[in-house]
């Protein structure tokens, strides 16, 4: 689906993606997909980390209060981590803050999470394509912010 | 506030026509503590350098934000150049406008554009939060630890010695040599092991830069890359050492086929090692021999190949047959594991010298037979479907070498990892000598199996490693990256804010992270040299003490908050 | 940046001030030229072709971890290109090497390409411009990143140059010679794929389908013109199945006497990416010994052969032939394990084991060694060898160029 497809689809726009990619093979697999000009939709953002392992659960809530519809969290492929295997300790973590946003309401499928297959320009444009369609027919979090950042304790 | 000053470039042409550069121009320019804009036409060209040096300076800003191509294309070589001239990395921040906006969003330039003033508003954040962690310098000890004396570690220490540098070599033995001292002869030369070792042997002994501890094992380490505080153990007593570098080169072990083929049951079931050493006794080979290859290898117990046992047997039927050309000699193998070009000639040769190659499938495997003493062999000859009955006098087990006991030992010292069989693991590929603590390398067989040969040239390999370390009056924490140029500081624990709960430790792939008293109580320490700012820390420290000042919770959280400020307004 | 300082090393005679020479940008130069660098001393690197990474950088994957190849190596080569002691001169050659008592003078012939790197800024025009399609991205993630115009397609029209914006294009370059006065020198030359004429049974050349293996990596490769697709190069269809055959090349008199070391390995891993792309495809390995030395080699093997199902057969085919109307290949084989002949259909075979040292004739017969040269071009050695021997070569370098202990 190119971006007017997706726009097209939605009244509200398309879903907004905060991505957290590690700067080993997952910037470079972003980087590679604007090499080979990849068509992709311009409502996601980019945030590079050392490691997927650095990822906060605390960080991915503020992603969804700050207006993010869904978070990818991007690192290497398990077995290529630089720093140890440290993208296991990671994808256990986000793995567990899926269950906790399915008890909170915002659900865990607004959290991809890809180890290892964003590494190449043309999956790395697959895998955001592909979460997109999937972020795109989920009701909007609208409601679930205004009542969390009615709490002045949040900002 | 520091002041930032915002470097867009066009790229030549390349970003105008998806990307409003003026529009992103007032939109940075309105943000506070930007006191400067500029739109270049590139960054990239030799050219360029003396244009972004000059707005720099011109404009007093002592951050810089750049707007270009991508970091792993020429902006990053942009911005290596201006960390080249003394501006700390960690005031540059480069954001990626063309591959990572303009490329991939070709026809919708509202949304492009409200990307790039996201993209730069964030990396506004990253720099106006962010902070700069201090490198950390360590004197480094001119003198290394080499752990075992075989053909890796002799040569790794006759190597660092030659360099000019000091070397503690360790060895559990009375005498150095490893598992050199238990054969008779080396493929594929045929050269006697004990030859072969008396030049590096002789070297220890004259060489006033080796110190040689025999029956020696190290007990305790502790330190970093530099300064590793080492105790040494013997018979007549403790020693402390303390290096700059340490390689393990321990050597394997070697495993005892008991049960397998009726080996402890019937006489002349031998494995290769005992036929070595009734070699070097100089005791006459039975007339009719029979190897097995593959005995106790590439099984469920033990899957793997363990590189010598085909050559071993080789040599050993080719010295067989040259002794006594009536000598009849047969291997039966899987496969004959000889790659190269050297071994290759050297399987060749045996064919050539009347060695009998049977290869059997490890469904039917062969079975030994005799009473009280080996006499027959029976094979199923897969190559040419018949049952073989081998009359022999000897059957020849040949095994694989196994992880040494010490390793685990080791591994635990030096927080080194094991793999699933228990040899040392690399860190990475294209880095096979190197493990996951800098300053600690792996050679030879300690790593995995390999002729002492091979064992050689991976001990000089870690040498080298080592001399990397040991050649500097002082190491800094940023060179032992993999990747120095984008390294982010590294942690720092807050001591008043920490509650000592050791998450940090746990989960720190390097243990770089240690509990230590402070007063009544617990608080984590990092240690700047291990510390290879992965972040793992970061992210399960409960209460925020340890950070990464380059990319800290209020930096990150500066641009979670602009990622779609622009967005809202589109 | 805190400058690393250098210590004072007593043994470090005059000529140790002299930079190294290293011959050849692949697994074991590299290693060679950053350990070198590492320790102080000023590199020279003379890289033939237009990229640093040699032939592992051809791959997509590489074994027993399945990384993508370019990955351990791109961040070596980012660290190549910020040490301030390496020189890099691409498309260049050694054409002389004279020692003398205080070092050795090296004369190095460089292409320099029609677009200048430093000058490149990838954006395109060029290629848009040229018709005959000469102008080309250099690849994925190498270095340096830019384009480049293949001079046996270019037609010197000069409209590329008309377009770059940055005037990086001159079609006029000319050959540069220059000398160097060196210490000493590493050969890392790595290797090259033999011709495969003199053995005509595997039929390679008659049909596109039958191919090397370096053919089917850059066929089958995720970064490829096929994004990692399993399809045949004739008629573009599903294969239903796969040979790779063992020692086409290699241990046989007719071409090439050794064994390559790596291609066994190699096809299993092939074997194994053809499997988990699309597991219906049904993957034969013919071989004659299934090499599996290294470090966990063997446990790669096991999952490819009994988790993932790919066969395996010992026995060398004896023809490899296009059927006729060209729909299919027929492989004539027989099962050495069993004694079954047999003529099978594949859709695609790929021919392994034609790999020999790119520069020379071959590995000399009596078996001598060879002083500072590492990798392949000494002996057939995988990645994690040739990375061994760089690390070795360089250390003796280090040390003065006494002669080692006794290596028999």
């Amino acid at each position: 689906m190119n971006a007017q497809e997706i726009v097209d689809k939605t009244t509200r726009g398309t879903p907004r993606v905060l991505v957290f990619a590690c700067r080993w093979c997952a910037l470079v697999g972003a980087d590679a997909a604007g090499r080979g000009k990849a068509d992709l939709p311009a409502s996601f953002r980019v945030i590079p980390v050392e490691c997927a392992a650095m990822v906060e659960p605390d960080s991915v809530l503020r992603a969804y209060a700050g207006g993010a519809d869904g978070v990818a969290v991007l690192g290497c492929h398990l077995g290529g981590c630089r720093f140890n295997d440290a993208n296991h300790v990671a994808l256990k973590r986000m793995e567990a803050l899926g269950d906790l946003l399915d008890t909170v309401g915002i659900g865990r499928r607004r959290l991809l999470l890809s180890f290892g297959t964003a590494h190449e320009g043309r999956q790395f444009a697959e895998v955001l394509g592909t979460f997109f369609r999937e972020l795109t027919p989920l009701p909007s979090l609208e409601g679930w912010r205004k009542t969390l950042l009615n709490q002045p304790s949040f900002r | 506030m520091p002041g930032v000053i915002a470097i867009l470039c066009r790229c030549c042409g390349q970003i105008e026509p998806e990307v409003d550069l003026q529009a992103l121009r007032e939109r940075i320019g309105r943000e506070a503590g930007v006191v400067s804009v500029e739109v270049l036409d590139s960054l990239c060209l030799p050219e360029d350098g003396a244009a972004i040096v000059q707005a720099v300076e011109s404009s007093g800003a002592d951050r810089i934000l750049l707007a270009a191509c991508s970091p792993y294309g020429k902006a990053g070589d942009v911005v290596s150049a201006l960390c080249a001239r003394g501006i700390d990395r960690s005031r540059v921040r480069l954001i990626d406008i063309r591959e990572g906006c303009a490329w991939i969003h070709r026809g919708d330039r509202t949304g492009a554009t409200a990307k790039a003033c996201d993209l730069l508003c964030m990396g506004l954040g990253f720099l106006q939060y962010g902070g700069c962690s201090t490198d950390a310098v360590v004197a480094v000890r001119p003198e290394c630890l080499v752990a075992g004396a075989g053909s890796a570690g002799l040569a790794a220490a006759v190597s660092i010695a030659r360099a000019g540098f000091q070397v503690h070599l360790v060895e559990r033995a009375a005498e150095g040599g490893g598992m050199l001292r238990l054969i008779s002869r080396v493929y594929p030369t045929d050269v006697e092991a004990a030859e072969k070792l008396r030049p590096y042997l002789e070297e220890v002994e004259r060489n006033p830069r080796i110190v040689f501890h025999p029956k020696t094992r190290v007990v305790s380490a502790t330190g970093f890359a530099g300064d590793f505080k080492v105790r040494l153990a013997s018979a007549t007593g403790d020693v402390n050492v303390r290096v700059g570098a340490v390689i393990l080169a321990t050597g394997a072990g070697v495993w005892l086929p008991r049960g397998l083929y009726r080996y402890g049951e019937l006489k002349e079931v031998l494995t290769l090692m005992e036929l070595e050493r009734r070699q070097r006794e100089g005791k006459t080979a039975a007339k009719r021999s029979v190897f097995i290859q593959c005995a106790g290898a590439r099984c469920p117990e033990r899957p793997y190949c363990a590189t010598m046992c085909c050559p071993s047997s080789i040599k050993n039927a080719v010295l067989f047959r040259k002794a006594d050309p009536d000598a009849e000699v047969t291997i039966l193998h899987r496969d004959i594991m000889t790659p190269g070009h050297i071994l290759e000639r050297y399987y060749r040769s045996a064919l050539d010298a009347g060695v009998r190659f049977i290869r059997f499938d490890p469904a039917q495997p062969p079975v030994v037979s005799g009473d009280g003493h080996v006499e027959h062999v029976e094979v199923f000859d897969a190559i040419s479907g018949v049952k073989r009955e081998i009359e022999t006098d000897q059957v020849i087990l040949s095994t694989p070498l196994v992880a040494n006991t010490d390793n685990a030992k080791l591994a635990e010292l030096f927080h080194v990892p094991l793999d699933g069989y228990g040899f040392f693991r690399e860190d990475y590929p294209l880095h096979p000598l190197e493990t996951r603590q800098g300053g600690i390398f792996i050679c030879g067989s300690a790593r995995w199996p390999v002729s002492s040969t091979e064992a050689a040239t991976q001990g000089e390999g870690a040498a080298m490693k080592a001399l990397a370390i040991l050649g500097r009056e002082k190491l800094s924490a940023r060179s032992m990256s993999r990747l120095p140029e984008g390294k982010l500081g590294h942690a720092r624990i807050e001591d008043s804010s920490c509650s000592g709960c050791g998450n940090c430790v746990a989960v720190c792939p390097y243990e770089a992270c240690t509990l230590q008293r402070m007063g009544g109580a617990f608080v984590s320490r990092a240690n700047k040299m291990r510390c290879r700012a992965c972040g793992s820390c970061t992210a399960v420290c409960p209460n925020g003490t340890v950070q990464m000042p380059e990319h800290n919770a209020r930096a990150v959280g500066a641009m979670i908050r602009r990622a779609f400020a622009e967005g809202d307004a589109g | 940046m805190t400058p690393e300082i250098p210590r004072d090393n007593p043994r470090q005679g005059k000529a140790d001030a002299l930079p190294v020479l290293v011959e050849g940008g692949g697994a074991a130069g590299i290693t060679a030229c950053l350990d070198l660098a590492a320790a102080g001393r000023r590199v020279h690197l003379v890289e033939s072709t237009a990229v640093l990474g040699g032939q592992v950088l051809r791959l997509d994957k590489i074994y027993p971890t399945d990384h993508c190849a370019f990955c351990p190596l791109w961040t070596d080569i980012r660290r190549l290109k910020e040490a301030p002691g390496i020189i890099v001169h691409l498309l260049s050659r050694v054409v002389s090497l004279e020692a003398s008592a205080e070092g050795s003078l090296a004369t190095i012939v460089t292409k320099p390409p029609f677009i200048a790197p430093e000058r490149c800024i990838s954006c395109g025009k060029c290629a848009e411009a040229c018709s005959p399609e000469a102008a080309l991205p250099l690849g994925e993630h190498i270095y340096p990143p830019s384009f480049h115009i293949d001079e046996g397609l270019c037609n010197r029209c000069g409209c590329c140059a008309g377009v770059c914006p940055t005037a990086a294009i001159d079609l006029d370059r000319k050959e540069e010679r220059q000398t160097l006065k060196i210490g000493k020198a590493i050969r890392a030359t790595g290797f090259r794929e033999a011709e495969l004429s003199p053995l005509p049974e595997f039929g390679y050349g008659l049909h596109p389908d039958i191919m090397t293996s370096l053919e089917f990596e850059a066929w089958t490769a995720e970064a490829g013109q096929n994004g990692g697709r399993i399809v045949c190069k004739s008629g573009g269809g599903r294969p239903a199945n796969i040979a790779f055959i063992q020692c086409s090349g290699a241990r046989d008199d007719r071409l090439l006497p050794w064994c390559s070391a790596v291609c066994c390995m190699h096809a299993i891993k092939q074997a194994s990416w053809v499997k988990r792309r699309d597991p219906g495809i049904d993957c034969w390995i013919f071989y004659t010994d299934l090499r599996t030395v290294g470090r966990d080699y063997y446990a790669y093997s096991l999952r490819a052969t009994e988790r993932a199902g790919v066969r395996l057969v010992r026995g060398r085919p004896g023809l490899v032939h296009p059927l006729p109307g060209g729909d299919g290949i027929a492989v004539k084989f027989e099962d050495t394990m069993t004694q079954k002949r047999e003529i099978r259909r594949f859709d695609m075979v790929v021919l392994n084991g034609n790999l020999r040292p790119a520069v020379g004739d071959g590995y000399p017969a009596d078996g001598a060694a060879q002083d500072n040269a590492c990798g392949f071009a000494v002996e057939p050695a995988d990645v994690a060898q040739s990375a061994c021997q760089g690390s070795s070569a360089a250390l003796k370098i280090m040390i003065g160029g006494e002669e080692g202990p006794c290596r028999a």
